[in-house]
């Protein structure tokens, strides 16, 4: 770890200051999770280290920190904790949210880690990670996983870095109509789609979000129709603190026996939580049956192109999609 | 020092008082109160923090080597070059130059101004690789194998000629294999593969050297042998053994890695010791994770061709084993005993295993070296050729064993495990081809007593307080031995435990030997004993001595009450009788007396088995494995301590479901770099992992040394993995031959078993 300067703003405005004097020199810390895991490895240097949770209790700041809800909404702060996320009773609209925030990490983690630091966190690829390797997304010429060992890489969207999106909240929230709360200084925060605020290698190879320096993301809302209901599950290689190696949220109602307003998203396949369409268009408006449920889940990797190690995803995350439709569906399981 | 020497000292008969009870660890308090004070906890005034500049290439020369940038930082106190110009770098992680410094991030600093050019040549980290023809030579002199006492003492040492990177290591041969395979009704073949697996003990390796003088030096290390860091430490810089005092207190494991005062790939005593001469003060060298997992050893991997053969009546006729593992840079990736000696009723049997030499860090023991590895393969390669002859395979297993305590563990575990009923319920899922299916599988251990003679000397003191003192230099590396020896002088001497006082880990305290190879409870409890029966004797004498009693009279009763006579005396009031010295008594164990019940293969040991039965639930869907009960069936001569035993047990298949489900050093192909040298992508097993377990314990009486006492450590974990493969090839009805058993490989074995089966 390098010396650094600490600052503890006590409210956005300060805030807002000190990334302004330096918005490439200074990193923003909420739970500091991802952020130790970086610095320690030397992929991050940052000269000015801001506190953001200092400036939670100020007035212009109570974004920050809250958690609220109605049936068909759900505003999340960007420094409330995963545990809080996980804890807290919500509607049945967003099960998935509080699934994937309860799935993460383990319990010591998710008391510290944050909403936000969770879906700014950086990739977790072994190539990125590595001290004394240069992958692409670090400034080297390539992305190693290609040619290398893949087996975690992206099957789906990938090039010319393979990365895949390390959180499994964004995986969830990207499952329902929202917008990521962004502000790049004092007044009046912008709204940014979710759908846009997650990029691919193919527009950014410094960051997987749209947020530039000196922008802080206050917190995200998202909302959902009337009556959907919404699941996340994982599969694992470990049952518990472990990575996925393939995730799935799924929202969608159920009208006159026919489902509607259906959406899967993939997690850990792509660089960017990865809407699974062609799934989508399988399942809108039409009724639930096993095969129907079967043949979403095998459109869900349509266009899957694995690298050398890691064609395993899509036989997994397809019986992943398959089961998860059925326990959001309630089409029952087989034995 | 006549009826209670070792050599004649009659072994425990019957139930006894303490020993063999379940006690509580007497360091425990200690270490989940944060009291215990290990390797890195000890800071002598003064000291200064290493930190080692390694190889970033697999393979290449070094060419040059500059020191000055970390020489002239501030807080510097000595740099080392450890490689010199010419020398051949042969994996990443290597040793290159080393630095102490006052703080540690001043250190690392420090390591990275370090510039070392190396020329890269050629590196090859793939077994198949390795293998083709043209590979880059990893080795071009001969290898010397590298051996500690994690490795079995009585497998046949050395090894063919290299050819290439390929060097057979000594053939098994039994009976005429060839002609039993020409003659089989039935016969299977298949090739079955385990990664190579990581010791990530929670301790990273740590040593903390301190010069006193020229010719003495203490130093603290993790460590599995206290001995064997000190007298590499005495060898290293010309001293005699006896000026070289070494510390372990507590230590967070080791699983085989930790022996000598050396990594297994990384000078670690040289340098901290060279470091410390050249700065005149303490030193101490703590390894990162990513150092821990890159260069301090590893289980070697293995890719196994299986043939196993059947006659017309279902008897199991001839089996063979080709192995081709690597071990990195070093030696040992043989499979163990299992296909040679366990199922000694199969009439022809050939092993024949081979060290491939890759670019990457070295091999070292890991717990029952080469034995989880050979259990895998064989024994699902069992139950697939009972698969096709239609045998149950506990039957199968029963009906070639010749060990009697094993076929009676089979049976316990038969009826404690409901093997029948657990079969039946998978075939049926099976049969109905449903979406989450359940299995059973069955696999058993092989391993020896390999406890020594005169190799631990403890000495039992009682005080004029009545106290009662126990001093050993063995180091505890979390079987619990420290409170064994309180157990075993609490029972000779009929005190409670937490009256009788250990010292151990430290060398003054009396020559011990190495925990490896589950040594060390039958090495060091008997001398325990020994010495303990001795201090009985000495404080009875000494009572009818100043009693003024015939010697005969005087007699220690349960409950350390001493009868004079007809009086009874306290065992204080007794103690308050003795002179200021006290009495010291040391006792050493004597040599192996008996293979009883059944001999380890060469004979003069007994030999200890161990069944483990595995049920597992998989996903066909997801191919999501969870193991969900283990019943474990084990026989370690006399138990000594129940509690931790068992725990022993409960460690050891955890560690074995690492192997089976989640585990895999990954390196990269075109940097020879290890990807997950962390905790993190090495999926060490978790919580989420634990099935319900059930331990059984089959006693079994030995007259093998004083205490009756056997290993288990390594016996434990042994069959894990191969159970968990059987239990899935029930599940599935078709096997998934690679270790670990991920998800995607469950799903991959049900395609391909449909493709097969498709007409």
């Amino acid at each position: 770890m390098n010396p650094f300067r600490l600052v503890r703003p006590r409210s956005l405005a300060d805030a807002h200051a000190v990334l302004g004097a330096d918005p490439r020199g200074t990193t923003i810390r909420a739970g500091g999770v991802d952020l130790m895991d970086r610095w320690k490895e030397g992929i991050d240097r940052p000269a000015t280290v801001l506190d953001l949770r200092t400036a939670a209790a100020a007035e212009d700041a109570r974004a920050l920190a809250s958690l609220s809800a109605t049936a068909t909404s759900l505003a999340v702060g960007a420094l409330v904790t995963l545990d809080a996320l996980a804890e807290t009773p919500l509607p049945a609209a967003f099960a998935a949210v509080r699934a994937a925030a309860g799935q993460a990490a383990n319990p010591a983690i998710r008391r510290q880690a944050t909403a936000g630091g969770n879906l700014l966190q950086r990739p977790r690829c072994w190539y990125f990670r590595h001290p004394d390797l240069a992958c692409l997304k670090k400034g080297g010429s390539r992305c190693l996983a290609a040619e290398g060992n893949n087996r975690y890489n992206a099957v789906l969207g990938g090039g010319p870095s393979y990365i895949v999106h390390p959180s499994s909240l964004a995986t969830a929230l990207v499952a329902f109509d929202g917008h990521a709360v962004v502000q790049a200084s004092p007044g009046r925060p912008k709204e940014i789609p979710l759908g846009e605020f997650f990029v691919g290698p193919t527009e950014r190879l410094d960051a997987e979000t749209v947020l530039r320096p000196g922008e802080i993301l206050l917190g995200v809302r998202v909302s959902a129709p009337a009556g959907a209901r919404s699941a996340y599950d994982a599969v694992r290689e470990r049952r518990l603190y472990d990575w996925p190696l393939v995730e799935a949220a799924v929202r969608l109602r159920v009208e006159a026996a026919t489902l509607r307003d259906v959406r899967v998203v993939l997690g850990q396949v792509a660089p960017i939580p990865w809407r699974a369409r062609e799934a989508e268009a399988v399942l809108e408006g039409r009724r639930p049956t096993p095969e129907r449920l079967a043949e979403a889940a095998r459109a869900a990797f349509e266009g899957a192109r694995p690298l050398s190690d890691n064609h395993g995803k899509i036989a997994v995350g397809r019986g992943l999609v398959r089961r998860l439709l059925h326990q959001v569906t309630g089409v029952p399981l087989p034995a | 020092m006549t009826e209670t020497d070792g050599r004649t000292l009659a072994p425990w008969r019957g139930a006894l008082r303490v020993v063999g009870a379940p006690i509580d660890r007497i360091d425990g308090p200690a270490k989940v109160s944060g009291r215990a004070r290990y390797t890195t906890h000890v800071t002598p005034p003064g000291l200064l923090h290493a930190a080692v500049a390694r190889s970033k290439v697999a393979a290449g020369t070094v060419r040059a080597l500059d020191l000055s940038g970390a020489e002239r930082l501030p807080g510097v106190r000595a740099v080392l070059a450890v490689a010199v110009p010419g020398q051949k770098i042969r994996f990443a992680g290597q040793d290159l130059a080393a630095v102490a410094a006052t703080t540690p991030e001043i250190a690392r600093a420090a390591v990275a101004r370090i510039e070392v050019v190396v020329e890269p040549t050629p590196h090859v980290v793939t077994l198949d690789g390795a293998m083709a023809d043209g590979a880059p030579r990893v080795h071009e002199d001969p290898v010397q194998a590298r051996r500690t006492e994690g490795d079995d003492p009585t497998e046949v040492r050395g090894g063919g000629r290299v050819t290439g990177n390929v060097r057979p290591l000594p053939a098994f041969e039994h009976g005429d294999p060839d002609r039993a395979f020409a003659r089989a009704a039935h016969v299977h073949e298949a090739v079955y593969e385990t990664p190579v697996v990581l010791h990530s003990a929670l301790e990273p390796h740590a040593l903390t050297v301190a010069w006193d003088g020229d010719d003495a030096m203490t130093v603290w290390a993790s460590t599995q042998s206290i001995f064997s860091v000190r007298d590499e430490m005495a060898s290293i810089f010309g001293l005699s053994p006896e000026r070289v005092t070494v510390i372990c207190e507590h230590m967070g494991g080791g699983f085989g890695a930790k022996f000598g005062a050396s990594a297994p790939g990384s000078r670690m005593g040289f340098i901290a010791g060279t470091l410390a001469r050249k700065a005149g003060a303490p030193v101490r060298l703590a390894l990162d994770r990513r150092a821990e997992q890159e260069v301090t050893g590893n289980r070697p991997s293995s890719r196994q061709r299986v043939r196993v053969a059947a006659d017309g009546r279902g008897r199991v006729v001839a089996l063979e084993v080709v192995s081709h593992g690597t071990a990195g840079v070093g030696t040992g990736a043989g499979v163990g005993r299992n296909a040679a000696h366990l199922y000694e009723k199969i009439p022809h049997r050939r092993v024949r295993a081979h060290d491939v030499f890759t670019h990457a860090g070295p091999g070292t023991a890991m717990r029952a070296p080469g034995h989880p590895q050979g259990a895998f393969a064989l024994e699902l390669a069992l139950d697939e050729l009972a698969a096709k002859i239609g045998a149950d395979p506990l039957d199968l297993r029963i009906a070639h064993d010749r060990h009697p305590v094993r076929r009676r563990e089979y049976e316990l575990g038969r009826a404690r495990f409901r093997w029948d009923d657990r079969r039946a319920r998978a075939r049926a899922a099976r049969a109905a081809g449903a979406r989450v299916r359940t299995g059973a599988g069955v696999a058993a251990s092989i391993w020896g007593d390999f406890g020594r003679a005169k190799a631990a000397r403890v000495t039992v003191a009682i005080e004029r307080d009545g106290s009662v003192h126990v001093r050993n230099g063995v180091q505890d590396i979390g079987g619990g031995i420290a409170t064994v020896l309180a157990a075993v002088v609490a029972e000779v001497l009929g005190r409670p435990v937490e009256r009788v006082h250990v010292r151990y880990g430290a060398s003054t305290l009396g020559r011990s030997v190495g925990s490896g190879g589950s040594q060390t409870t039958s090495s060091v409890a008997p001398a325990a004993r020994v010495a303990a029966e001795r201090a009985r004797r000495a404080l009875l004498e000494a009572v009818a001595e100043a009693t003024g009693t015939p010697p005969g009279a005087v007699t220690l009763e349960a409950g350390g009450t001493v009868r004079v006579g007809p009086r009874r005396l306290s065992f204080e009031d007794a103690c308050r009788l003795l002179d200021d010295d006290g009495i010291e008594a040391v006792g050493q164990r004597g040599p192996t007396r008996s293979d009883a019940p059944y001999p380890f293969p060469g004979g003069g040991r007994p030999q200890i088995g161990g069944v483990q039965f595995a049920a597992v639930e998989v996903d066909t869907w997801t191919g999501e494995v969870r193991c969900t009960h283990l019943t474990a069936v084990h026989d370690c001569g006399r138990v000594m301590n129940a509690k931790a035993a068992e725990s022993q047990v409960a460690g050891g298949i955890m560690m074995g479901l690492g192997f089976a489900l989640s585990e895999q050093r990954q390196v990269d192909p075109v940097h020879g770099r290890v990807l997950n040298a962390d905790l993190e992508r090495y999926k060490l097993p978790g919580f989420g992992e634990l099935p319900e377990i059930d331990v059984h314990f089959v006693p079994v009486e030995t007259d093998a040394n004083e205490t009756g006492s056997l290993g288990i450590g390594e016996p434990a974990t042994i069959p894990t993995a191969a159970a968990v493969a059987c239990a899935v090839f029930d599940a599935l009805g078709v096997p998934v031959r690679t270790l670990p058993i991920t998800p995607d490989r469950v799903l991959a074995a049900l395609r391909d078993g449909r493709a097969e089966a498709a007409p």
